[in-house]
């Protein structure tokens, strides 16, 4: 029997690194160690991937679709699928940092195929990972780069390049924003077969040799003939991209940060952790894996329990993937990725180049009220196969312990649900419910169908409260 | 190539049908088609989530004739539909992989009936797919989620079945597409193992034709198969986009790889709405989208045309293959 510590640790684990797991998974992890799975989960090559044949052969349209709900139910299915929890929380960090939006690229498969980006290089050096996305077509149209030529100037990669992907507002000046732009003039896509009438073809990256600017540029204080690649070292060098990174990072995995556009006038939550993993950064020489492995196995990591909001995505991905009502191949996934655009994360439509602001701005009254509704809802369906498993779990764990009273209902609901941790309220209003029920019986058939309902009334509530809004 | 010699057979690239609709002219990830009589086509398309569904009626010509089905778990609707074929009175059978079940419309599209239970026990369903009717009319169907083949009569009582889960011969590993030769031997796309295999209506094995991967020859997730008359075997090798051509005895001859190069009038009549589009297509490499990509299901006609579906460019490219193809003198 596991310790309910290590239970509660794990939980916390992988509602970071991953989307949240089943009782039993978290049990069948802590067997194997925290630090072990801290490896495992920082290994995706090691588990299978999804099988994109097997995917494509039961959602034929699916594969190179043109519409932008399609290509979100795309990557909403291998969340929900996924046997690399990481690998696809990495892409949802990466594209929350790049945020690249549908609202101006407008083609959806190139997005989609950014997202392949993410999880092909997001664990790899972050040098390795801007030159991809410095190559990557939706990002070349996003932020026009495609128009900057020699002699003809666009300063808009170039700009962002060191505002919101790597130094960080403060750590450039003016002057090095266009020697940078300059850098990349000739980064362009090549001529594209456009959509339709047979669907949409992919775009791709070219370099014309003609439209670069090919004279000596002085960039950070260095001065060379530097093309695109170059540019980029020298960014990848920067303890300034060190701690820009690391704090990404931390506002991701470990607790809420104000918004990255305040960051030059906000200093961190907590100063010591954004020296830590710099210093991470330095010595693995900008190694995500490497960051990471420090972060997830650090002590303020640990002890930073519920201290996020979730994301749309994360809150949808994780109610289905514990309810178990979207495994493997059926039809819906649409709904999901539909679901997380109203509840504010429309996947691969952030609102701009700077991505969604998070944490509590994750929330209005609105939005609380879909976010309750849509959890609720799901813990409230008995026919779903992992209500159904935590309601046994429940069952079993009053029956062992000959204690059916009001506190062990809603106690062992807490247990199967996360384990969740709530405050005095909360436990008294959801202990109020339970009193409420009465005791649970299933001598009958009736008897157990009134209990399942009670139980997963207890559930419901516990979908609706504050505490299921955090991660 | 817009012609392909090989081992004494020539195939000639003619034209291609179709483009992309959500609805009306044009499919939507095409999954099988059926020749009809009068020359009459109908094209199964599967859509995507909870749009696109239907089945369009076109002829050889060009022909937009209607369509008839829509998305749904009513009676006449589909979810993912797969395969088509038509019994001898023409009337049109749909295998529906997530409701495990058969609809059979009219001729023209009126919704008839439906048989299909889920379920592994004998008669029961798990994700059919490929359907064909052999020439005493039962209807064989590729019970792919149970890795087999069923055969039922044309109100679906359950009459045999062959295959079991594996990859020794005669074993099948998620089976896809079917079809069915003069003779009733049945030809089943082994999807999982990267085959076809043939077997007598009995289920005793004949022939493989098979080779794992991307090579000459090779197989990699197959999805329908055809037979012309002189008993050479076309299959679609979704998983390589090309279509793959074998002799009877399953010795391989040649691949088709698609040759659209003129867009069917139906697309055409969309890129000259366009001007930009026109534009944009005057100054970039078109090859990619006149080669197949995941060509899906294949037929051959009386005439011995050679019909390919493609899912992914949503349309049927048409080869003819030559019986008086004389070699052009070397000294052009």
């Amino acid at each position: 029997m596991p310790h309910q510590e290590d239970i509660r640790l794990m939980a916390h684990l992988m509602r970071r690194a991953g989307f949240g797991d089943t009782r039993e998974e978290l049990e069948e992890r802590v067997s194997k160690g925290y630090e072990a799975v801290v490896e495992e989960l920082l290994h995706p090559e090691r588990q299978p991937a999804i099988d994109d044949e097997l995917l494509y052969r039961f959602f034929p349209g699916y594969e190179g679709a043109g519409a932008l709900p399609i290509n979100q139910a795309n990557w909403v299915f291998r969340m929900v699928n996924t046997k690399r929890p990481l690998e696809e929380k990495m892409a949802l960090f990466w594209h929350q940092l790049f945020a690249t939006s549908n609202s101006k690229v407008d083609n959806p498969l190139e997005l989609t195929r950014q997202i392949a980006i993410f999880r092909e290089y997001g664990l790899g050096t972050y040098r390795d990972l801007l030159v991809e996305v410095a190559k990557s077509p939706a990002m070349i149209f996003w932020l026009d780069n495609q128009g900057n030529r020699d002699g003809a100037i666009n300063e808009n990669w170039g700009r962002e390049l060191l505002e919101l992907f790597s130094l960080g507002v403060g750590n450039y000046s003016e002057d090095d924003i266009r020697e940078a732009a300059r850098a990349f003039t000739g980064w362009t896509i090549a001529p594209k077969i456009p959509r339709n009438p047979y669907g949409r073809f992919h775009w791709l990256f070219d370099y014309k040799p003609e439209d670069h600017d090919h004279r000596e540029k002085t960039f950070l204080g260095y001065t060379g003939n530097f093309n695109g690649e170059d540019i980029v070292d020298i960014i990848a060098d920067q303890p300034a991209t060190a701690r820009f990174l690391a704090r990404h990072l931390y506002a991701f995995f470990v607790a809420d940060e104000p918004h990255v556009a305040s960051w030059n006038v906000t200093p961190p939550v907590d100063p010591e952790a954004i020296d830590l993993l710099a210093d991470a950064y330095h010595e693995s020489r900008g190694d995500i894996r490497s960051i990471l492995r420090v972060l997830f196995n650090s002590e303020f990591f640990k002890n930073a329990r519920f201290a996020r909001v979730k994301s749309p995505a994360e809150l949808i991905v994780g109610t289905v993937r514990m309810a178990g009502n979207y495994k493997g191949f059926k039809p819906g996934f649409n709904n999901l990725a539909l679901e997380c655009g109203w509840q504010g994360q429309g996947l691969l439509n952030p609102p701009s180049v700077e991505g969604w602001h998070t944490g509590s701005e994750w929330i209005d009254p609105g939005v609380l009220m879909r976010r309750v509704n849509f959890a609720a809802r799901i813990f409230g369906d008995v026919s779903l196969p992992g209500v159904q498993a935590i309601v046994k779990r429940v069952l079993v764990n009053v029956h062992v312990h000959g204690d059916s009273s009001p506190q062990a209902i809603v106690e062992a609901c807490l247990d199967a649900m996360g384990p969740l941790e709530v405050n005095s309220a909360t436990h008294s209003e959801l202990i109020a419910h339970a009193e409420k029920c009465g005791d649970l019986a299933w001598s009958t058939p009736e008897e157990f169908r009134a209990t399942m309902r009670n139980v997963t009334r207890i559930l419901t509530l516990i979908a609706a409260s504050r505490e299921y809004q955090f991660a | 190539m817009l012609t392909t010699v090989a081992a004494g057979r020539v195939y000639d690239y003619s034209y291609c049908i179709g483009m992309y609709s959500q609805d009306g002219r044009g499919f939507w990830a095409p999954q099988d088609f059926v020749l009809g009589p009068n020359g009459r086509i109908y094209v199964l398309s599967r859509g995507v989530e909870q749009l696109g569904q239907r089945i369009t009626k076109i002829n050889l010509d060009h022909e937009f004739q209607g369509q008839f089905g829509s998305v749904g778990e009513g009676d006449g609707q589909m979810v993912w539909p797969r395969s088509i074929d038509l019994d001898r009175t023409g009337r049109v059978f749909v295998s529906d992989e997530y409701l495990n079940r058969v609809t059979i419309y009219s001729e023209e599209g009126s919704y008839r009936y439906h048989w299909g239970r889920s379920g592994s026990e004998d008669g029961q369903l798990n994700g059919p797919s490929g359907i064909a009717f052999d020439s005493q009319g039962t209807v064989w169907v590729v019970d792919s989620l149970n890795h087999r083949v069923q055969s039922f009569n044309q109100i679906g009582e359950f009459q045999s079945k062959f295959g079991k889960r594996g990859d020794g011969d005669g074993d099948l590993e998620m089976p896809w597409g079917i079809c069915i030769d003069r003779q009733d031997n049945i030809y089943v796309a082994d999807w999982g193992n990267n085959r076809v295999q043939k077997f007598a209506p009995t289920g005793e094995l004949l022939v493989k034709f098979q080779g794992s991967g991307a090579g000459v020859g090779s197989l990699k997730g197959p999805s329908g198969v055809a037979v012309d008359s002189d008993g050479d075997v076309y299959v679609t090798d979704w998983g390589n986009h090309r279509v793959q051509i074998y002799a009877a005895d399953g010795q391989y001859i040649t691949a088709l790889v698609g040759d659209a190069q003129e867009p069917s009038p139906w697309a055409q009549t969309y890129i000259d709405a366009n001007p930009d589009i026109i534009k944009a297509r005057r100054r970039t490499d078109l090859e990619p989208e006149w080669r197949f990509r995941r060509p899906v299901a294949v037929n051959v006609d009386a005439d011995d045309r050679i019909i390919v579906l493609e899912s992914y460019h949503h349309r049927l490219q048409i080869y003819n293959k030559l019986k008086d193809y004389e070699e052009p003198s070397i000294n052009l």
